[in-house]
């Protein structure tokens, strides 16, 4: 053996180093899909969840252009129909379009379910973070919000539907009024299990003010289980709206929504089954797909939230 | 042997030892054939038909209570708990004599005492009851144990008619100590003479009542036609279920779970007529009057020539289609104020609703009439049937009119408050809400509170026209049908001039029952005696 | 501990006020008036007005707040508007059916979502876990009363397995309770195990991954012992507490089950008595609810102190 060394390439002679062998791939590359497909892959429960949710709002905006007619036109003489090539979901007890009144009843059904997933965040949010930060109002509006919570909320909103007339806005405010106790509990809890975090104590300790602390230590942390929350809030909200259409307390019958559509139907449900089943397929799917889309910003936001919600 | 019974008997072996005791008794046959079970129109919250005047609380109480005279099936009052009656004194005092072996359910027998008693708390209450006493010279007196007596100032002839009629509230003769309750507030026991007794300790208000056998009742030796003759029970129990859902009604008919189902939905019929063991027929042939009813006091509506204009555009059939579907024989279009089929019927300046509908001549009335464009507030109950498909046809005649809606979507509760409000509809009044009469209560003027036109006397809507209340006065007077007639179709052109409020349409409705149960008959009232199930 | 108790129960009474304060409000400002329904269709205004003088609707509302919380303490719920009889019969001729239906949803819900729950956790990621949680979400997402048609129609009418409708109470005979009471408990219980269900599998997962669960394993325990054993006692405190709060759902839920199966419940009693605007009887109900999701609240946290010692307020 010469004394070259192989430390100095000079030293080597051209043909005794062979290319090494590529080793054999002990753990095979990770394919990390991009863009669209890749976040469907990775998140199918937000994918499926909104994508049926996007379905459902472009149904109630777009619903004149959608091959329907005026989903109150009265025609009693073609009352009862069948499903058939002009009537595709058939005809109601007084010959209304049962398809025309299932796609604007979108409109209602959302508006509902949205509206209250809205007011109640934003209401829950004030009184949350009130309750979480002044001691003193802590006591008395947790013993409200349990107090409220201790009623069934059905009841809670048929009791309220029934102090006024039906009304999108009042069945609206009704359930809001319903939920509005679970969120703000929701947000106490996380302003309390903040407040004890090291970072909002040096916040506290350098004079910075409340309204600062809120919006740049509590806020954020509370946007991500109260959007799950409102998603749950929103299937809740429109499943207490067909509810209340059934026992009478909802929205009036000039208005479709799911919710009445089933309830006028109701009745006949054995003999013309199509009046109940097409709006409860469409509310069925939508609440469906809001909550896959709950479930999915949970898991996707935080899994440590699957405990708390 | 089907397969639920097939299961109860398995587990009912099976329960024997599990509760140490017998299965459950409707397994025995006896016991299910001596049993009704029955659902009724609506709730059955409170018993008291002098008080509530619900046609549900009259039903019941037709089992529990009895009265002096009832009609029979052509309307004619005959004698039921009177053995006879005198009228002397040129037809201004009222004798009459109880028949023998009257008992209360708690074996008390009854007297004169407790009909004069009745009869003075019922006049309170009811219209004919009311003219009476205005014209009474003293109230109702007990001669001797079962003698009694009504002087008044000035002759009744339709003191029979008043007593034994069906309309609400019936005279229903109860014992002196219960009869003696303020009309205004309910009796606390509900003892009659009636063929059946309540079974108070069953009774679930909202679910569920009770009726046993009242061994001692006495049945009249005549057949039994409507309220009159015989009323002979065949049962020992009749239950009158109460079920909110007609869906679960229908179902429980065709399970053999209920035996008689007095309000089915039509739109039902057809599939529940296909069951073998099923029948149906029309419940009472006199049907019902539906109503759309103005408010006379606010405009537009207090102007007549507004009033017309809807008259020539409301489309009855559609009004009939969407309460009562699309089987004609259940319905018919409705010219007249009064029940078709009747010796009263008249059509007289019924005109106005004939023929092909008006809608622009309509609207130059409206315009005439001064409409200003404002909302038109109608009350909808949501929860009466008829009255929700009647309210979303209105809903659609309005605004064909170029009229704007305040649809106002409430139940029959807030519907009856608030029609009482004379206030501007603004201002929490209303201009037009829905209802029916049974057709039972509008063959003539005698308790046809509807269409009285007394202004701030008259009932909701508050109508005030001459010649109507002329009409009717002639009508109490008449002496022979003839005149009964005449003076009939004067009140209804009266009142088609004057559009006291509009029909909407005749329907009827159909009762179903299982087919082993016999002696159902089409009357205003679900009458249970000659009922017997094999 | 008994500190804690009587702490506990203390604590409830400010939240019964609150409700007290709160049911009597809302029904003292609502419009519809019962003295109008019972009058009927026949009377005129003047008729009306004496119904409602005595009923005495008339009362300032102070007077009528106090007098009824006076009653209320000393058991007297009142007299109901439309029947004329104490609300506290009334409440007692129903309480058989809805308990009852309530009783047997729970036990059929607990015995069927804690199991499902924790084979999802045990078989997680794989077809079963999907397949349950697939079945879980569609618990919440059709409303009761499309099941309870459908589960009336197939069962009842098209099976002839069960009947439509109605409740036998217990006394006569086990298997006639309980066939009344199958169709509506599992329509009930569909939203209420598909929480559970839920919740159970998210807190097995996690109970799952600790370390004594690894001890367990280690040491030679079975499948079954560690699932059931050691992991479900240490998940028990959020399934109890979903179990307590879904007790709400299950009372909204009755509402609607007891009107599609015809049950002569306190739920229909209820509905029928909003609707009617029957004050005494809407006052009676909701308060008894409240008393007993209270209760059920409070016993829970009770039992907390069971399930894992280290709870202690």
């Amino acid at each position: 053996m010469s004394s070259a060394s192989i430390l100095n390439p000079a030293d080597v002679p051209p043909d005794s180093v062979k290319a090494a062998e590529p080793t054999r791939d002990i753990m095979p590359p990770v394919k990390t899909r991009t863009g669209l497909w890749g976040f469907v892959w990775r998140n199918p429960s937000i994918a499926v969840g909104g994508g049926i949710v996007l379905l459902m709002i472009f149904i109630a905006v777009f619903a004149p252009l959608l091959w329907t007619v005026d989903p109150t036109a009265l025609a009693p003489a073609r009352r009862t129909r069948e499903p058939s090539a002009e009537y595709w979901f058939g005809t109601d007890m007084l010959g209304r379009d049962v398809y025309s009144r299932v796609i604007y009843g979108a409109r209602v059904s959302l508006i509902v379910g949205f509206a209250v997933a809205f007011f109640s965040s934003v209401i829950g949010l004030a009184i949350g973070l009130v309750s979480g930060f002044v001691r003193w109002a802590d006591g008395i509006i947790m013993r409200i919000m349990d107090g409220l919570m201790s009623i069934p909320s059905i009841l809670l909103a048929i009791a309220l539907m029934a102090l006024t007339r039906g009304s999108v806005g009042n069945v609206i405010l009704a359930i809001t009024v319903a939920e509005v106790p679970r969120v703000s509990r929701l947000v106490r809890g996380v302003v309390l299990s903040l407040r004890e975090q090291p970072y909002v104590d040096a916040a506290v300790a350098a004079g910075t003010r409340t309204p600062v602390i809120i919006w740049r230590h509590i806020l954020p942390n509370t946007i991500a289980p109260m959007t799950v929350q409102a998603t749950y809030v929103c299937a809740s909200a429109m499943i207490v709206e067909s509810i209340l259409s059934f026992i009478g307390a909802g929205t009036p019958p000039i208005i479709p929504s799911w919710g009445n559509i089933m309830a006028e139907g109701r009745a006949l449900w054995q003999v013309k089954p199509y009046i109940v089943f097409f709006p409860a397929l469409f509310l069925s799917i939508t609440v469906l797909a809001v909550n896959l889309l709950g479930d999915g910003l949970r898991d996707a936001l935080d899994p440590r939230m699957a405990k708390r919600i | 042997m089907d397969r639920r019974t097939f299961f109860k008997a398995g587990a009912g072996i099976a329960a024997l030892g599990a509760s140490g005791g017998l299965g459950a008794p409707a397994l025995a046959q006896g016991a299910a054939q001596r049993t009704l079970r029955f659902v009724p129109q609506a709730n059955l919250a409170n018993f008291d038909p002098i008080w509530g005047t619900q046609y549900v609380v009259r039903n019941a109480a037709c089992l529990v209570w009895d009265t002096l005279y009832g009609f029979d099936a052509n309307l004619v009052p005959q004698r039921q708990m009177v053995e006879s009656e005198e009228v002397t004194d040129g037809g201004k005092t009222w004798t009459f004599r109880l028949r023998e072996g009257l008992r209360f359910h708690d074996g008390e027998p009854v007297r004169a005492r407790d009909v004069a008693a009745s009869l003075n708390r019922w006049a309170v209450r009811d219209g004919m009851g009311q003219m009476i006493r205005a014209i009474q010279e003293e109230p109702v007196q007990a001669v001797d144990d079962r003698t009694f007596r009504w002087r008044l100032k000035q002759p009744y002839p339709k003191m029979l008619v008043a007593l034994g009629k069906n309309n609400t509230p019936m005279a229903f003769i109860m014992p002196e100590r219960l009869a003696r309750t303020d009309p205004f507030q309910q009796v606390t026991e509900f003892i009659g003479s009636g063929p059946m007794r309540l079974v108070r300790n069953e009774w679930v208000p909202g679910a569920k009542a009770v009726f046993a056998k009242f061994e001692h009742y006495v049945p009249r030796q005549e057949p039994a036609s409507w309220l009159a003759g015989g009323k002979v029970i065949n049962f020992d129990r009749i239950e009158w279920i109460i079920m909110p859902d007609p869906a679960t009604a229908s179902a429980a008919l065709q399970n053999g779970e209920i035996d008689w189902w007095e309000t089915p939905l039509t739109d039902l019929v057809p599939s529940l007529r296909r069951n073998r063991n099923i029948r149906a027929d029309i419940a009472d042939p006199l049907g019902n009057i539906g109503s759309f009813r103005f408010n006379h006091l606010h405009p537009p509506f207090n102007d007549v020539r507004a009033r017309r204009a809807i008259a020539m555009a409301l489309n009855q059939e559609d009004y009939m289609r969407a309460v009562a579907g699309d089987d004609r024989s259940l319905w018919s279009t409705l010219p007249s104020f009064f029940t078709p089929g009747t010796p009263l019927y008249t059509e007289a300046g019924g005109d106005i609703l004939k023929g092909p509908r008006n809608i622009d001549g309509a609207k130059r009335l409206l315009a005439e009439a001064g409409y200003d464009g404002q909302p038109i507030t109608v009350l909808v109950a949501q929860d009466q049937a008829p009255l929700k498909a009647m309210g979303e046809v209105t809903n659609a005649l309005l605004t064909s009119l170029g009229m704007r809606v305040d649809f106002v979507a409430t139940d029959w509760g807030t519907v009856g408050q608030r029609r009482a409000m004379r206030n501007p509809p603004g201002q929490g009044g209303w201009h037009v809400f829905h209802t029916w009469h049974a057709g039972a209560d509008c063959t003539n003027p005698s308790s046809y509170l509807a269409l009285r036109t007394h202004g701030d006397g008259a009932w909701f809507g508050w109508p005030s026209d001459a010649a109507v209340e002329a009409a009717r006065n002639k009508w109490f007077e008449a002496p022979n049908l003839e005149a009964e007639k005449a003076a009939v179709a004067e009140m209804n052109a009266a009142a088609f001039n004057h559009v006291t409020y509009l029909p909407t349409g005749f329907f009827k409705t159909y009762q179903a029952w299982r087919s082993n149960v016999s002696g159902i008959i089409g009357a205003p009232i679900p009458f249970f005696w000659n009922v017997s199930k094999s | 501990m008994f500190a804690y108790v009587v702490r506990r129960i203390l604590a409830t009474i400010p939240v019964m006020a609150v409700v007290a304060l709160f049911v009597f409000s809302l029904l003292y400002i609502a419009p519809g008036d019962p003295a109008a329904v019972i009058a009927g269709d026949q009377a005129t205004p003047e008729d009306v007005e004496r119904i409602r003088a005595s009923l005495g609707l008339d009362r300032p509302y102070l007077v009528r707040f106090g007098a009824w919380v006076f009653d209320i303490v000393r058991g007297d719920l009142g007299v109901s508007i439309f029947t004329n009889l104490p609300v506290s019969t009334m409440i007692m001729q129903r309480v058989e059916p809805t308990f009852s239906l309530m009783v047997v949803t729970l036990i059929l819900a607990v015995s069927i979502a804690v199991p499902l729950g924790v084979v999802a956790a045990w078989k997680v990621g794989t077809a079963i876990d999907k397949a349950v949680m697939g079945f879980a979400v569609l618990g919440f997402s059709v409303p009761v009363f499309v099941v309870g048609y459908l589960l009336a129609w197939t069962f009842a009418l098209e099976l002839d397995w069960l009947p439509v409708q109605g409740y036998t109470p217990l006394s006569e005979g086990l298997w006639p309770w309980l066939e009344n009471l199958i169709l509506p408990a599992i329509a009930l219980g569909s939203v209420y195990i598909a929480l559970i269900a839920r919740i159970t599998r998210a807190t097995m997962l996690e109970v799952l991954q600790q370390d004594y669960i690894r001890t367990a394993r280690a040491k030679g325990a079975g499948q079954r012992s560690i699932l059931f054993v050691h992991a479900l006692k240490n998940a028990a405190v959020p399934i109890v507490t979903v179990i307590g709060i879904g007790i709400a759902l299950l009372i909204g839920g009755a509402v609607v089950t007891e009107s599609v199966f015809a049950i002569p419940g306190l739920g229909r009693l209820t509905v029928d008595a909003i609707l009617r605007r029957d004050y005494p009887v809407i006052q009676g109900v909701v308060l008894l609810f409240s008393f007993v999701y209270v209760l059920v609240n409070l016993m829970i946290d009770l039992l907390y102190t069971l399930f894992d010692p280290r709870i202690r307020y």
